[in-house]
């Protein structure tokens, strides 16, 4: 599914973000990506979803290589992208409902089939009873809920999580984690970029480590590692 | 059908949003347009009255003086006759008695103007068209000087100066306007502009989310020209209204109190200038945000 080649990402004043990566996730694996901040996890996410290029190397989606995507392309790939962040970067005017919708409107989605689909996933992540909340109303927990149903209703084959539990209460993050597993589940590729010890050693799964931008560790149902 | 009401509520709430810029910007489009509008009557009433005094430039008047003899004022028609800038067929001999008449119809209300004359002061006249307006002073000092003129008449008489003078008014007012036209189109382009990436930095949350989740650039950009279209279209609108008051509370008196200047509009003309003006407004506003998309958008 996503394929990295010798990827190397150097930001101005000589700073190596990633270097010499290479790597290769299948369809429907759920991988963490750890490592301490600044090892790279959020330039990995960047240049995915085309938000950086690299410097060398090359990226392949699906088997497309990403770099030679023409610009006018490039939404396209993120509708196959879903994603989260830390800050939800949800719209605080919008109500629960309206910011899922969102991304079926802007990617040209009939009225019909958001009003049937928006409820049926804000049930699947548990906020059925919350459509016309608007997200300060809401727990950090629940606003990732939000921004996770939001990621997934245009049903990507990739969902990238940057950090989704760094600002969720932590007694509500494995909560977070398990509605990504579900997603998982149905066939869903999930990358998530996170420095939780704990979530990672629970759920065991594929592990890969940076640090300094360099793949210093990549195990099957691995465990955090660092102290 | 959805994209065209999502386009035009974007558009609406956005324009709501920055309401004082937005009558800002629709004001400068109107007063440019408005004056674009204006100039444009003008040159025409300018260039209408100038050709319509043009049919008198051409125009010399010969006085002669009373002790003119009959032979002498034939040779002069002989050399008025020879001279290849003067139109033949408009060569026009006035006597001493036909500019009476003529005055006297000019003048039907004040018989007593010349009823107290004991004889008549008026002097016989050749009337010589040129065939180019422009020939004119050349044509009345060659007559001038010519022997079979010499001593024998009173004065030469050309319209041209004024008309110089006019057509040199006229081509000021062509250039001066424009360039205030111009100008004022580059100045509202501008504050449509600031509009523009006023709306686009109070977006810019939504903006971030929309390119997230994979819009496309111009489903992005479309409510940001529209709007700014929409402002344009406004401000063409109150410029229409502009000048058409200006020709109904203004223009139309004028010309009745004026009426001796022969002044007239080509009304014609207003309703070239109406889809021209629509036309400019919208090309101001998808321009100002063309540069507002250009410079704070990137997609």
């Amino acid at each position: 599914m996503i394929r990295m080649r010798r990827v190397t990402k150097i930001y101005k004043g000589n700073i190596y973000a990633l270097e010499d990566v290479t790597i290769d996730i299948e369809k429907g694996e759920f991988v963490f990506l750890v490592g301490p901040s600044g090892s790279g996890k959020s330039t990995f996410i960047k240049l995915l979803i085309k938000e950086e290029e690299p410097t060398s190397g090359q990226i392949y989606i699906a088997d497309n290589n990403i770099g030679e995507l023409r610009k006018w392309k490039v939404p396209y790939l993120r509708r196959k992208i879903g994603c989260v962040f830390q800050d939800f970067r949800l719209l605080p005017h919008k109500t629960v409902f309206q910011n899922v919708a969102f991304a079926m409107e802007v990617t040209g989605k009939s009225r019909h089939l958001i009003e049937q689909q928006v409820p049926e996933v804000l049930k699947l992540v548990g906020l059925g009873h919350k459509l016309d909340a608007f997200p300060d109303e809401l727990s950090g927990g629940e606003q990732q809920r939000v921004s996770i149903a939001r990621a997934f209703i245009n049903r990507p084959p990739i969902l990238l999580a940057d950090e989704p539990t760094g600002n969720v209460d932590p007694s509500l993050a494995t909560g977070i984690v398990k509605l990504l597993e579900k997603i998982n589940s149905v066939g869903t590729t999930v990358i998530m970029a996170t420095h939780d010890k704990e979530i990672v050693n629970t759920f065991r799964k594929r592990v890969i480590a940076l640090e300094n931008g360099r793949v210093i560790r990549d195990q099957d149902r691995g465990v955090y590692g660092y102290e | 059908m959805n994209r065209l009401l999502y386009v035009l509520e974007e558009t609406l709430s956005s324009l709501r949003k920055n309401v004082i810029l937005a009558v800002a910007a629709v004001a400068v489009v109107a007063v440019s347009l408005g004056i674009l509008g204006l100039v444009v009557l003008g040159v025409n009433v300018l260039s209408n009255t100038i050709k319509n005094s043009e049919s008198k430039v051409g125009e010399i008047n010969i006085y002669l003086k009373d002790e003119v003899t009959e032979t002498e004022r034939v040779e002069m028609q002989r050399v008025i006759e020879s001279m290849p800038e003067v139109n033949k067929e408009k060569i026009a001999y006035k006597s001493k008695a036909d500019a009476l008449n003529e005055f006297k119809s000019q003048h039907p209300d004040n018989p007593e103007l010349w009823e107290l004359l004991e004889e008549n002061p008026l002097p016989a006249s050749f009337v010589v068209v040129t065939l180019d307006p422009a020939k004119v002073g050349e044509v009345a000092n060659r007559l001038g000087e010519d022997p079979a003129f010499q001593g024998k008449y009173e004065r030469i008489k050309t319209a041209s100066p004024v008309i110089e003078k006019l057509e040199n008014v006229y081509e000021k007012f062509r250039y001066v306007g424009f360039l205030v036209v111009i100008v004022l189109a580059v100045v509202s382009i501008l504050l449509v502009s600031v509009t523009i990436q006023v709306a686009i930095f109070a977006r810019r949350r939504e903006i971030a989310v929309m390119k997230l989740v994979g819009a496309t650039n111009w489903f992005i950009r479309w409510p940001f020209l529209t709007e700014g279209m929409l402002e344009g279209l406004a401000g063409a609108f109150i410029a229409i209204l502009t000048v058409f008051v200006v020709k109904v509370w203004l223009w139309n008196p004028l010309k009745e109190s004026l009426a001796f200047l022969r002044m007239t509009m080509s009304e014609s003309l207003l309703w070239v200038l109406v889809p021209v003006i629509i036309l400019g407004g919208i090309i101001i506003g998808a321009f100002g945000s063309f540069v507002a998309l250009r410079r704070f958008l990137e997609v």
